[in-house]
């Protein structure tokens, strides 16, 4: 063979890899509404940028006919490249070979990814699209979902890790995007369970839908499994791009600054009329998130998801930051369990990637009720307190209005370390709210009253006065400082800028025991 | 049938439709008292109010029906 076959030899075996599955199968694939995983990856990584790795690898299988059945790069395209011209590693799942199904070789591909991604500090995407375990290589399927799994468990606070789920991802499968930072689904196209329609109508008799079961708005409303439902594979990985924009590279480091056109120092007069004078009306917690960040833009994360807690990311003076904020428009702003834990697990994301917390406050307590204590509102309520207590980057809250007993410490405040506690002069920081306490404090007197109603009443009024604000709070310094709800945005930008270099030290310990 | 859920337990504070009116999407419907808050309800879908289940005063659990729509 002289050179120029050779040549001719590598191009015509890169060309056979590039087609995957075969013409056929890519017509299937677009039939349905799916890009193919090179497609995907193109559209995700700056133009030209994408270095793939182990495009001849094949599977090593010679059970049931296996060995006549090759076809290079085994079902997964693995490289890396840049995304705004930052380095990522990406490994995409092909559905048009054999079905995705994960062999040895390709748990070797992704593992091999995902070790380089590792060590050298930048983020891994998975792009899933996979019928399975290949059910020809037995345990070895099982060994290497294994494999995967301990790298995202390693990788977990080091790099950031997103998942995209663009087809079906079933079985264990779902397990290595469980463990990652975020995940994305696309709606109608994909699906995450652990045991699909069929085998629950075998085993329970119940009958539903691949898509009730475990479609994007299944997991996005009901399981909190999603972080986000997109309409296309476009538009998910178009998330991808958003999402790493508030992302670090690695732990070490912190998210990308960003140029702010924005008055650091605006001031937003409506603010002052958010909260309703009537505090038995609810009004919607966003608006105040919206107007403080840079250029009113807000990533919400989990958005169709235990809507009484929002969470998500934002910009103040060009830096990232995490928004926390109870929501008094869904279930009155009470905590629940779906909260806690959407609220915990964001903190925790924040502050494994160096992302400040802003915390707007207006929670009237924990939700009551048997379903939530018997569901064990007390361990899930606590990942609030854990999270928030451990987290050392960062933290300003703002009280917004009612602050009210255990619910009133979780949301950041003073005693869990909040760096920065700020209150609107509509605060009600208090033990309860006035009826409940007034209720207690002067049972006999209004029992004892020839006018049981109006008493009641006139404390309940002198209470408000009294306690139900954030004086007796600032007086203690659990607060402070007292803020014009207009200038909520440079109050939070100055904070900010005091606690850029903040330190604080853990004490040490092989690893914290997070209620679970 | 569509029908307006109660999404947290709490006690009827006032119904604003009656049988027979036009109801649009996002319309409150019932104000809900829970956690001290009034809550406003509305409608997911638009339609024709066919039955009002709760009346002001009515304790409702999660998930009750409270309107049904047509």
């Amino acid at each position: 063979m002289d050179i120029n076959e050779k040549l001719a030899e590598l191009e015509r075996r890169n060309r056979e890899a590039e087609l995957g599955g075969g013409i056929e199968r890519i017509q299937d694939q677009h039939a349905k509404g799916k890009m193919t995983a090179r497609e995907r990856i193109e559209y995700l990584l700056d133009p030209g940028s994408f270095v793939e790795i182990d495009k001849f690898v094949v599977h090593q299988c010679t059970d049931f006919g296996m060995e006549k059945k090759k076809i290079p790069g085994d079902g997964v395209v693995t490289g890396y490249g840049t995304i705004q011209g930052r380095l990522v590693f990406v490994f995409a799942q092909d559905f048009t070979v054999f079905g995705g199904s994960l062999s040895g070789a390709f748990g070797q591909k992704v593992c091999k990814i995902m070790d380089l991604a590792l060590k050298n500090g930048a983020p891994i995407i998975g792009l899933n699209d996979s019928g399975g375990a290949r059910i020809q290589e037995g345990v070895v399927s099982l060994g290497a979902y294994g494999e995967i799994f301990r790298r995202n468990v390693l990788a977990s606070g080091v790099i950031p890790q997103i998942s995209v789920i663009m087809g079906p991802c079933a079985g264990g499968a779902v397990y290595s995007p469980a463990i990652t930072d975020f995940i994305i689904m696309v709606k109608k196209t994909s699906n995450m369970y652990i045991t699909g329609p069929d085998v629950i109508k075998a085993t329970t008799s119940e009958e539903v839908t691949h898509e009730e079961l475990g479609g994007a708005m299944t997991h996005s409303t009901k399981s909190g499994v999603a972080h986000f439902a997109e309409d296309s594979d476009k538009d998910a990985l178009e998330r991808v791009k958003e999402l790493l924009t508030f992302l670090p590279q690695n732990f070490r480091e912190k998210p990308p600054l960003a140029e702010c056109a924005d008055d650091p120092m605006r001031k937003d007069p409506e603010l002052n009329k958010v909260v309703p004078t009537n505090p038995r009306v609810p009004y919607d917690m966003k608006k105040i998130i919206y107007s403080v960040l840079d250029d009113h833009k807000f990533l919400e994360v989990h958005k169709h998801y235990a809507q009484n807690m929002i969470v998500g990311f934002g910009r103040l003076d060009g830096k990232v930051v995490g928004v926390v904020a109870n929501q008094p428009r869904f279930l009155a702003g009470a905590i629940d369990i779906d909260a806690s834990m959407k609220c915990a697990r964001f903190v925790r994301t924040c502050d494994c990637f160096n992302i400040p917390l802003i915390t707007f406050v207006d929670v009237p307590g924990f939700l009551p009720g048997t379903n939530q204590e018997y569901r064990g509102i007390i361990k899930h309520g606590a990942k609030i307190i854990y999270a928030y207590c451990e987290a050392t980057v960062p933290k300003i809250a703002v009280v917004v209005r009612k602050a009210y007993g255990g619910a009133y410490d979780v949301m950041s405040s003073k005693h869990h370390g909040g760096d920065i506690n700020l209150a609107y002069p509509t605060a009600e920081i208090a033990v309860m709210g006035p009826e409940g306490a007034v209720n207690i404090i002067f049972r006999k007197e209004i029992a004892s009253s020839s006018d049981p109603e109006g008493t009641r009443e006139r404390l309940i009024q002198e209470y408000r006065r009294n306690f139900a604000s954030p004086f007796k709070a600032a007086e203690l310094g659990y607060i402070d400082k007292i803020i014009f709800p207009e200038e909520t945005r440079p109050e939070l930008v100055k904070a900010l800028r005091m606690l850029e270099n903040k330190r604080e030290e853990r004490p040490a310990r092989r690893h914290g025991n997070i209620p679970l | 049938m569509p029908e307006v859920v109660a999404p947290m337990g709490g006690n009827v504070w006032e119904v604003k439709v009656k049988v027979g009116d036009r109801v649009n999407e996002g319309d409150e419907v019932v104000i809900l008292e829970a956690m001290k808050m009034e809550l406003p309800i509305v409608a997911e879908a638009s339609g024709v109010v066919k039955e009002v289940k709760v009346k002001k005063g009515d304790a409702v659990e999660t998930g009750a029906v409270l309107i049904v729509l047509e």
